[in-house]
């Protein structure tokens, strides 16, 4: 698979193509800043953008703008987005912007390198990949305010994160040691309490569940 | 200012003098009346002699009872009665014919008198004085030789022989001196509008046009323009005395635009000062009363720094030498006190403003040290807010180098200890440790997120305050509902950040004092001040003097120029309210 980097930090950048590399895919460029990445991705128009949100010249936000303006200009281009700092309000810029193909993780979760690359293939796929922490801010938001989901069970509510963070029915028995089949039943339930609409598709599954504890 | 200022005794005796000077003149005015041929064929002219010496009478004792200090006023008059003179030549009684024939073009002088003595009432300079002397000598000396010398004249009796070449030689020499007298006023006046600044030019322009076109029109408007024109002899003479009696209203009005706008003396502002104690700025009013000089300016000495400075306490600007301002210092004892800055073009004398400098001295010197006070907390307070800058600047500069250095080598480090896992040939043990070693890094990292977020949140670098504010109530354990009506870069970096450290303060505060159950934020700007209102239902009972947080707030607000309101009634909780100035 072909990937374009975009991060400013040598030493990082550098590391990253190396993780990347080791688990097979094809980096066919690595940017400093916004600019080099943006054009970059015109030139190789690779199937996976992972970029920093911090870079030159101004070190504001011009990573992520340049990925939602990437996965508008290219649809089928994935793009992941790291930084050192989760934000709800960027959360919900990407998923809004975006059907399916984002991400959205801290910069620490690439030392995780199998869970890592596991969830760029995901995004690439057409899924989604929220970092935990993002959705543990947004789950314990919502669980001040509504009580729907202070009224699901503890381990109904680890699901839900999951759910919310992309991982699919089989990852989420993995993670928490469950059979497929009592995810499956949990995930119902969740569905029941929330209102929400059932769909098979994982990315539309995020995107249910990110809407409800947006609004709530 | 509403303030009624009392007439002194000397202006008192003053204004009495001045009914005399009037009840004589209408007196005189009525004789002249009495005396001219009015029921004349020429009697619209005569008519109008008494009428522009009333005109001449008004306008002069006005500006004299205003500006008891000032020439102009008696200057008036004096041209008041050359008129009046120049009328009774028209009656039958020889020693006003008399009079009158000397004194026939004595109105002339005068104008160019007013001239050049406005606005002061002094001559200044050695050109104008050389001039308007020549304009007297010229119009009652070269005058002589048209009746001494010409025995069948108006007043035969007092001719001494008869010469017309010398009546002739007389005349031409009056015309050629008038000329002369007409060019150097011309030069005279064109050299001070050119050194006026716009607001004088405003009231000396049209005078001065006024003036010199009277000056000109009298004496040629028998000569060119009556023939020019083909007017009768009586249209002419009431066109000059029309013109004539315009002179006094045209000064009237340059007076009340300008300098004579205000009333008032040095014993006056004694008075007023003995009776309101010298209030602040109002001191300097009085003096622009009494100067008579709208732009007159006050400022006060502060030896620590050896600067003037307004009442404001802010530096005064400098008078530069070889301008239309003067400036005089105040001296109390042999200290400097203050300084006195004027119109130099409207007051000649630095002796005039001096001496109000002494009768203010000893209220400048009082009040210097309130402006002396005033002007150290200004410094204070600019000091205090590079202090706050100096302490965002380095919270910037902390944040920043966590985020490029610390932060990345935590990566970089958990991403090696992964490798180490990972890498072939390692036993269990080592992939355990190495695995137990990531995972411990990753929580390193977490909490270094935290102090990076405390210290100085990406969000407030990267989006600005409402997306902040955001990320501040998305972390708070408690409800916290957030109203946002702001747009990120609406005001000052600074104000944003202080704002937001306030409100991170207020919701740190409730959170650890209130027992609060429920917090509400309003956060929206509003005709250039951010407003921030934090609110909750704890306990309340929250006090500034207690603990530093809140009174971290008032400072950070206080710095900045913004307004910090603290209601905290026991058991009605707590509502904090910042303004802050956006600029």
């Amino acid at each position: 698979m072909r990937v374009v980097i975009g991060e400013d930090e040598a030493l990082l950048r550098h590391g990253l193509q190396l993780v990347l590399e080791g688990g097979g895919f094809e980096v066919v460029a690595a940017a400093g800043d916004a600019v080099e990445l943006e054009s970059a991705v015109s030139l190789h128009l690779p199937e996976l953008v992972v970029t920093d949100i911090r870079m030159p010249p101004s070190h504001s936000d011009e990573g992520l703008r340049a990925a939602l303006r990437l996965r508008s200009k290219y649809p089928e281009t994935a793009v992941v987005v790291l930084s050192q700092h989760m934000q709800r309000r960027y959360a919900n810029e990407l998923l809004s912007s975006s059907n399916g193909k984002v991400g959205y993780l801290l910069k620490q979760r690439i030392a995780d390198v199998d869970t890592f690359l596991g969830q760029l293939r995901d995004v690439a796929a057409g899924g989604m990949a929220l970092d935990p922490d993002v959705v543990a801010l947004m789950v314990a938001r919502a669980k001040r305010s509504n009580g729907a989901i202070r009224e699901l069970t503890p381990r109904q509510q680890e699901v839900l994160a999951l759910m919310a963070e992309g991982s699919s029915n089989s990852r989420i028995a993995a993670e928490l040691f469950l059979s497929e089949k009592a995810v499956v039943q949990h995930t119902s339930r969740i569905y029941d309490s929330l209102n929400l609409p059932l769909d098979g598709e994982s990315h539309r599954r995020v995107l249910a569940v990110m809407h409800y504890l947006s609004d709530n | 200012m509403a303030q009624k200022v009392p007439r002194l005794k000397l202006a008192k005796s003053l204004d009495r003098s001045l009914i005399v000077i009037f009840v004589a003149v209408i007196s005189l005015a009525a004789m002249g009346w009495a005396l001219l041929p009015i029921a004349g064929p020429m009697g619209h002219v005569m008519m109008l002699f008494p009428v522009v010496t009333v005109v001449y009478l008004l306008a002069g004792l006005r500006a004299w009872h205003r500006r008891p200090g000032n020439r102009l006023g008696p200057l008036i008059l004096f041209g008041g009665f050359a008129v009046f003179l120049s009328g009774m030549g028209n009656t039958d009684i020889p020693v006003f014919v008399a009079a009158s024939t000397i004194g026939a073009t004595l109105i002339l002088a005068v104008i160019v008198h007013m001239l050049h003595a406005f606005p002061s009432g002094r001559l200044q300079g050695r050109i104008s004085k050389f001039t308007v002397l020549a304009a007297y000598l010229n119009s009652l000396l070269l005058q002589a030789p048209g009746y001494l010398f010409r025995a069948d004249g108006d007043v035969p009796f007092l001719a001494i022989a008869d010469s017309p070449p010398m009546v002739a030689l007389a005349q031409w020499l009056q015309e050629w001196v008038g000329a002369g007298v007409m060019m150097a006023t011309a030069f005279v006046l064109i050299r001070r509008l050119v050194q006026a600044d716009k607001d004088q030019r405003r009231v000396l322009a049209p005078l001065f046009a006024y003036g010199a076109f009277a000056a000109i029109f009298v004496p040629l408007g028998t000569q060119v323009l009556s023939p020019l024109l083909d007017m009768s002899v009586e249209t002419n003479a009431m066109l000059q005395l029309i013109v004539i009696g315009g002179i006094p209203l045209a000064f009237g009005h340059g007076i009340l635009r300008g300098g004579f706008a205000k009333t008032g003396e040095l014993e006056e502002l004694g008075s007023w000062l003995g009776a309101s104690g010298g209030a602040r700025s109002a001191l300097a009013a009085a003096l622009v009363r009494a100067l008579g000089d709208p732009s007159a300016t006050l400022s006060f000495w502060v030896p620590r720094h050896e600067v003037f400075v307004n009442d404001d306490g802010s530096p005064a600007p400098l008078v530069e030498p070889g301008t239309n301002r003067g400036q005089v210092e105040i001296v109390l004892g042999s200290r400097t006190v203050g300084a006195i800055a004027y119109d130099a073009t409207l007051i000649e004398e630095p002796a005039l403003v001096r001496a109000a400098g002494q009768v203010v001295a000893i209220a400048v010197d009082r009040e210097r040290l309130t402006v002396e006070l005033r002007e150290s907390h200004g410094a204070l307070q600019r000091s205090r807010q590079r202090l706050v800058d100096a302490a965002d600047r380095e919270r910037r500069r902390i944040a920043r180098d966590l985020h490029d250095g610390l932060q990345m080598q935590l990566v970089l480090l958990a991403l090696e200890a992964q490798q180490l896992a990972k890498s072939a040939g390692s036993d269990s043990g080592t992939i355990d440790r190495a695995t137990h070693l990531r995972q411990g890094l990753d929580a390193a990292a977490a909490e270094l997120r935290q102090l990076v977020h405390a210290v100085m949140p990406a969000a407030l670098i990267e989006r600005g305050l409402a997306a902040a504010a955001e990320d501040l109530a998305d972390r708070m354990p408690i409800p916290t509902t957030l109203e946002l009506e702001i747009t990120d870069g609406s005001c000052a970096s600074a104000v944003e950040h202080a704002a937001y450290f306030v409100l991170a303060e207020a919701l740190s505060n409730a959170l650890k004092h209130s027992q609060a159950t429920q917090i509400q934020v309003r956060l929206h700007v509003e005709e250039g001040w951010l407003r921030l209102e934090v609110r909750d239902d704890g306990k309340g009972g929250a006090d500034l003097h207690v603990g530093t947080g809140l009174r971290g707030i008032g400072d950070r607000v206080d710095v900045l120029g913004g307004l910090f309101d603290l209601a905290s009634a026991p058991g009605e909780g707590t509502r904090i309210k910042v303004d802050l100035p956006c600029a």
